[in-house]
């Protein structure tokens, strides 16, 4: 069977940019709370 | 908790990238598949993180029942979350990785049919959490739901089992000794204490992110 690469770098480049995305979610709203803490 | 926070995300780091050097630099080549095999490292460890946080899910809903602590259906809630997202994982990349073995993206097989239900009970649980803004309201529907969405858990583990199906059965957490190689079975087990550090540390963020926001709310409400 062929080596496939582009399904194996498609899988791990979706799944870190998933893993990644949802961490910068969380590092984006700790920030907003204390922004949000400094302005109250 | 939240000074432990960091260096459990370094430790998770490092697991991340010692996995990846397993995955990619010494676990061999598998002689039938060929390297698209090595989705697997991806797709094993995220299934089960996935059932990891479900099971959360459930203690967490559990506790919030009985004691209706806010702290336990924080604990509910960011493993749902992070359940939904290691179970898309886990989706997209066997989704990838059936396309050059099976000839296909999808099929309605028993082992991805239930995957997908159980996917969309939790991204079920998670709209229901977002209608009702009445926190104890919530934390009480939602643990309905976590409950009841647990017992998805088993249904997609044993489909390979139960029913005729696509989907090789299970090599690991089977009843027998599992037959993958040393190497391989050292990579995925690389990687699923990567994926479980991982998850724990996205898990803390989570929970001590609630916890401040709750806090907040609470502020506010007072100073009302």
């Amino acid at each position: 069977m062929p080596d496939n690469w582009g399904y194996v770098l498609a899988a791990y480049g979706l799944a870190a940019a998933a893993l990644l995305g949802y961490w910068r979610h969380l590092v984006r709203r700790a920030r907003a709370l204390v922004t949000r803490r400094r302005t109250t | 908790m939240a000074a432990a926070i960091r260096p459990l995300g370094w430790l998770a780091l490092l697991a991340v990238l010692a996995g990846l050097g397993m995955a990619f630099g010494y676990a061999p080549r598998e002689v039938v598949q060929g390297n698209v095999q090595r989705i697997m490292y991806v797709h094993v460890p995220a299934v089960l993180t996935a059932y990891l946080a479900f099971a959360l899910v459930l203690v967490g809903s559990i506790g919030y029942l009985a004691s209706a602590r806010a702290g336990w259906d924080r604990l509910a809630a960011g493993a749902a979350e992070l359940g939904v997202l290691f179970t898309g994982i886990t989706i997209v990349s066997g989704s990838i990785w059936g396309k050059p073995t099976w000839g296909t993206w999808w099929t309605w097989d028993a082992r991805l049919t239930s995957t997908a239900i159980l996917f969309l009970v939790y991204v079920g649980y998670l709209l229901l959490r977002a209608m009702v803004d009445e926190p104890e309201r919530r934390g009480r529907f939602a643990a309905v739901v976590g409950i009841v969405g647990a017992a998805n858990i088993p249904i997609v583990h044993f489909s390979v089992k139960w029913w005729r199906a696509l989907h090789q059965p299970s090599t690991i957490l089977g009843p027998e000794p599992s037959p993958i190689a040393a190497p391989i079975a050292a990579a995925l087990f690389t990687n699923w204490v990567a994926f479980t550090l991982l998850f724990a540390y996205l898990l803390a963020r989570r929970i001590e992110i609630a916890r401040l926001e709750d806090a907040a709310i609470a502020g506010a409400v007072r100073a009302r």
